[in-house]
């Protein structure tokens, strides 16, 4: 891992105002992604939490305000620059028509080139390490097309090892899968977190995303409305305010961190 | 555009088409006046109006019909494909009358006149056909592979006529004159021989048109509702090439119109299917009526093609109405 | 270059020069190896001479220059478009140039030549559209759908101008207006020639990030590949190298369509694939010229009737395959 957990560098929305079409979605919000730790974005539908993530990771410009790597706006980067920074999986990638596995997650490695040098040295052992970090090794010359969605998800997150980045943005990457496999991918957050990169991923789980993650943002329209561990966030309160679900929060029997279960009806 | 309660839309697009037919009747290359045209439908008035009018009104008549036709075949096209794009054209329509009336004419010595119907009628319903026939991948109920073998028998087809009109020169004077859809020298013979097409069309989108409502909401859930879909399916392209073939055969191809009134229809009175259908019979008829009037005056005393002039009506339109994303993309 | 793409190259280089030797040497008019090592050395016959640079020669290498141009503008295209119809064809170019050359016959006969009028419609119907995405070339299917009004525009007015121009001019008009490579001139082949050799070098520079914009552009912008630059600079060289190979051969169908398609089948990976497609493109014209030229029952037809009729075919061989394969 190249970079340092060094305060100097940063990743952060300033004061960013961020609107499709009319209406903003994001009204000058404050954000900066915590270092070195698996955070976990939670909040209804419409909260603005992907809008938030694709702003951070440049797919989205502001209206007003800024996003910032390192203090400087993102749009004064050069867009490789930032590629060797910051690692996006949104939802719903595209998967190109026959590419195999091992193709797909040396694609990771496209920020580290040029149109003069397509190869460098340090790209087998990579995309090595990413695949064996995935535990896609074996899978390594079949069509990803023909994966399950588990074990694409993983290829996917392979891809984004390889481009070996000190932040990792990833949208909703448990959507859609089975349970085991949604498992698989937070597990792979923490190991990525391990490795010292900075992981930030929208979740829709709540339980999910307070047992895996080590830091919590709840958005509620457009705002960050609380931060902090999973124990310090999630509360009846929260939950009531936030969710609009009556819930009381019990200790998770695997874990300890706090888990919400919703009352009974009547 | 506002939407209008249905009844006042229709009734509007009715007076519309009164406007256009009494303009298709006075005006054109050349010159007569109202007082003089109402003598002759009243049964009087000078001989050589009576002839012009009398040349004006077969081609009224027609043009009224091919209209209604064209917009009628775009709206169901539009409504079993689910795609706004959808036109006659896209089935094989165009291309297979056409290619019909090549073939005749270098093969049978076939020369044209009002009996290119009775050619380009079954050269249209074969290649509608064959784009059938490649299109239908047995278990998918998507649209797409059917618009795609369109556009591969098209090519094919255009290309062979490319191959026989630049080898046949009587053959290219013939094609290169059909080729542009022109009320010119219409007459009631014309009317006649397509009218069966005509009606059967109609009678079929008639009885399609309450399904096609709930095809709109995707094929599944059409399918919980009770609608037959395979058979609306067929039913609704069965119509729709009906309508087109005859147009297309009666006068030659028009672009637009089925592309375009669809569109216009769908803005005045919403997605229901039972009322677009009369609506776009009207406007239809009355847009290409006034395409011909502006053909007939816009380069006086010549006449311009009213395929010349919808396709340059008819594309500003689209291209305007993709610029308002007014067309889903 | 991944590992089949080389010896693909080179099998799809050595199977034009072998059509190309084929089309200087077949019949009466031949020109044998021999002959031909003679003009090399300069000591060529009349008759030699006469074929090589007035009859078949100028011919084939226009005609080898628009099939580069042609592949290399399809695989620009569908590339940056992300589908597979997509093609400078559809969206006016074709037609635009076609009307050009045919208002150019009705209004300036004689004083404009068809290829500036090709070249000069062609960029008045990429403008239009252009202009009437409202997006300009960002979004993809707003510049297909605008091309698909503009290309119907564009060809009511040609047919038009076919239908009422005097007979004679209306022949040749038409015969243009499917591409042919009839009376083509040495001239016209350095035209292509210097038009491909200045744009290698930026598509060159553009293949390494136009890798990337198969994986959609959010993917793409995240790798670093600036999605959005990377098309419009795609979708500009591509309508420079279909209206380069307009101007020297007419509006050539489905070469620019289909060439890309089968580079792909050819080598089973993903990826823009350029210098294949072009090779495929080449060779395409390459087959389609030695047909019209020896081929009996197709013979002194334009090339652009050979290319549609098979290009429709084998898209539509395509289609029927690739549905089989989604049953199965």
């Amino acid at each position: 891992m190249s970079a340092a957990s060094s305060q100097s560098t940063s990743l952060s929305l300033e004061h960013a105002t961020v609107a499709y079409g009319e209406r903003p979605v994001l009204d000058g919000l404050d954000f900066a992604v915590p270092h070195g730790r698996f955070t976990a974005v939670i909040g209804p539908n419409g909260c603005g939490k992907s809008t938030m993530l694709k702003t951070l990771a440049r797919t989205l410009r502001p209206r007003a305000g800024a996003a910032l790597l390192d203090g400087r706006p993102l749009g004064e980067w050069r867009s490789k620059a930032v590629a060797r920074r910051i690692a996006l999986l949104p939802q719903d990638p595209v998967v190109p028509e026959g590419i195999t596995v091992r193709a797909l997650v040396a694609r990771g490695r496209h920020p580290y080139h040029s149109p003069w040098r397509q190869r460098l040295p340090g790209d087998d052992e990579a995309v090595d390490a990413a695949l064996a970090a995935t535990g896609v090794a074996e899978l390594a010359a079949q069509s990803v097309e023909g994966l399950s969605g588990g074990q694409r998800q993983r290829v996917w997150i392979a891809m984004v090892l390889a481009q070996d980045t000190e932040f990792v943005l990833l949208d909703e990457p448990t959507s859609f899968l089975d349970v085991a496999h949604q498992i698989d991918v937070l597990h792979l957050c923490q190991d990525m977190r391990a490795q010292g990169r900075s992981v930030l991923a929208v979740l829709h789980d709540l339980n999910q995303a307070s047992r895996y993650a080590d830091h919590l943002v709840v958005m509620h329209a457009g705002s960050i409305v609380a931060t902090g561990s999973p124990a310090e966030v999630l509360t009846r309160d929260l939950v009531a305010d936030v969710f609009d679900l009556d819930a009381e929060i019990a200790a998770d029997p695997q874990s300890g961190t706090p888990m919400v279960v919703p009352l009974r009806r009547g | 555009m506002t939407r209008l309660p249905p009844w006042a839309a229709l009734a509007a697009v009715t007076a519309l088409l009164a406007l256009a037919c009494l303009a298709s009747l006075v005006l054109g290359a050349r010159e007569t006046d109202l007082a003089g045209v109402w003598a002759v439908l009243r049964g009087g008035g000078e001989e050589h109006l009576r002839q012009v009018v009398a040349a004006r009104e077969p081609r009224t008549v027609l043009g009224a019909a091919v209209g209604a036709a064209l917009a009628a075949s775009g709206v169901l096209i539009q409504g079993v494909t689910r795609n706004p794009l959808g036109e006659p054209g896209l089935l094989g329509v165009t291309s297979g009358a056409s290619a019909a009336v090549v073939t005749a004419t270098a093969f049978l010595g076939f020369s044209g006149g009002a009996a290119t119907v009775w050619v380009a009628l079954p050269g249209a319903a074969l290649a509608v056909v064959v784009v059938h026939l490649l299109g239908r991948p047995a278990g998918t109920h998507s649209v797409v592979p059917l618009i795609l073998a369109g556009a591969v028998v098209s090519a094919v087809l255009y290309a062979y006529i490319q191959a026989m009109i630049l080898t046949r020169p009587e053959v290219f004077d013939s094609y290169r004159h059909w080729a542009v859809g022109s009320l010119a020298g219409a007459s009631y013979g014309t009317l006649v021989a397509v009218a069966p097409a005509l009606v059967l069309g109609v009678v079929l989108a008639a009885i399609a048109a309450p399904g096609l409502n709930t095809l709109a909401l995707g094929d599944d859930v059409a399918t919980s509702l009770g609608t037959p879909v395979a058979l609306l399916r067929a039913t609704s392209l069965l119509a729709a090439t009906l309508l087109a073939a005859a147009a297309t055969a009666a006068v030659g191809p028009i672009a637009f119109v089925g592309l375009a009134v669809p569109h216009l229809v769908r803005a005045l009175v919403g997605g229901d299917h039972r009322w677009q259908l009369p609506v776009s019979l009207v406007l239809g008829a009355a847009l290409l009526l006034g395409s011909d009037v502006l053909a007939r005056v816009i380069a006086r005393p010549q006449e311009l093609m009213v395929g010349v002039v919808t396709a340059f009506l008819g594309a500003p339109f689209l291209l305007w109405a993709v610029r308002r994303g007014r067309v889903t993309t | 270059m991944r590992a089949r793409t080389l010896p693909l190259a080179l099998l799809l280089t050595s199977a034009i020069l072998a059509g190309g030797l084929a089309t200087l040497a077949w019949g009466e008019l031949g020109v044998r190896l021999p002959d031909l090592a003679e003009a090399v050395r300069g000591e060529a016959g009349t008759k030699t001479v006469f074929v090589l640079e007035r009859l078949r020669g100028p011919r084939l290498l226009v005609g080898i220059g628009a099939g580069l141009a042609f592949g290399l503008a399809g695989a620009l295209f569908q590339t940056v478009t992300r589908n597979p119809l997509g093609s400078p064809d559809v969206i006016g170019l074709g037609a635009g140039a076609g009307a050009g050359v045919a208002l150019a016959t009705l209004f300036a006969p004689g004083l404009v030549p068809a290829p500036v009028g090709a070249v000069l419609g062609a960029g008045v119907a990429i403008g239009l559209v252009h202009l009437s995405t409202g997006l300009g070339f960002a979004s993809p299917a707003r510049v297909i759908i605008t091309g698909i009004g503009v290309s119907a525009m564009a060809t009511a007015a040609t047919q038009y101008v076919v239908a009422v121009a005097l007979r004679d001019s209306s022949t040749q008009l038409a015969g243009y207006l499917v591409g042919t490579l009839n009376s083509r001139s040495l001239g016209q082949a350095v035209l292509i020639g210097v038009i491909l050799l200045v744009l290698a070098p930026l598509l060159a520079l553009l293949a390494h990030d136009l890798r990337m914009m198969d994986l959609g552009d959010q993917l793409a912008d995240a790798l670093g590949a600036r999605a959005v630059r990377t098309r419009t600079w795609a979708i500009l060289l591509s309508v420079l190298l279909a209206a380069a190979g307009v101007a020297v051969a007419g509006p050539i169908a489905f070469v620019a369509l289909s060439a890309p398609h089968i580079a792909r089948r050819m080598v089973g990976s993903p990826g823009p694939h350029l210098v294949l497609s072009a090779l495929v493109g080449a060779l395409i014209m390459v087959l389609a010229d030695f047909a019209v030229q020896h081929v009996g029952p197709v013979q002194d037809l334009p090339v652009g009737v050979i290319t549609a009729g098979f290009g429709g075919v084998y898209l539509g061989y395509l289609l029927i395959t690739a549905w089989k394969k989604a049953d199965a």
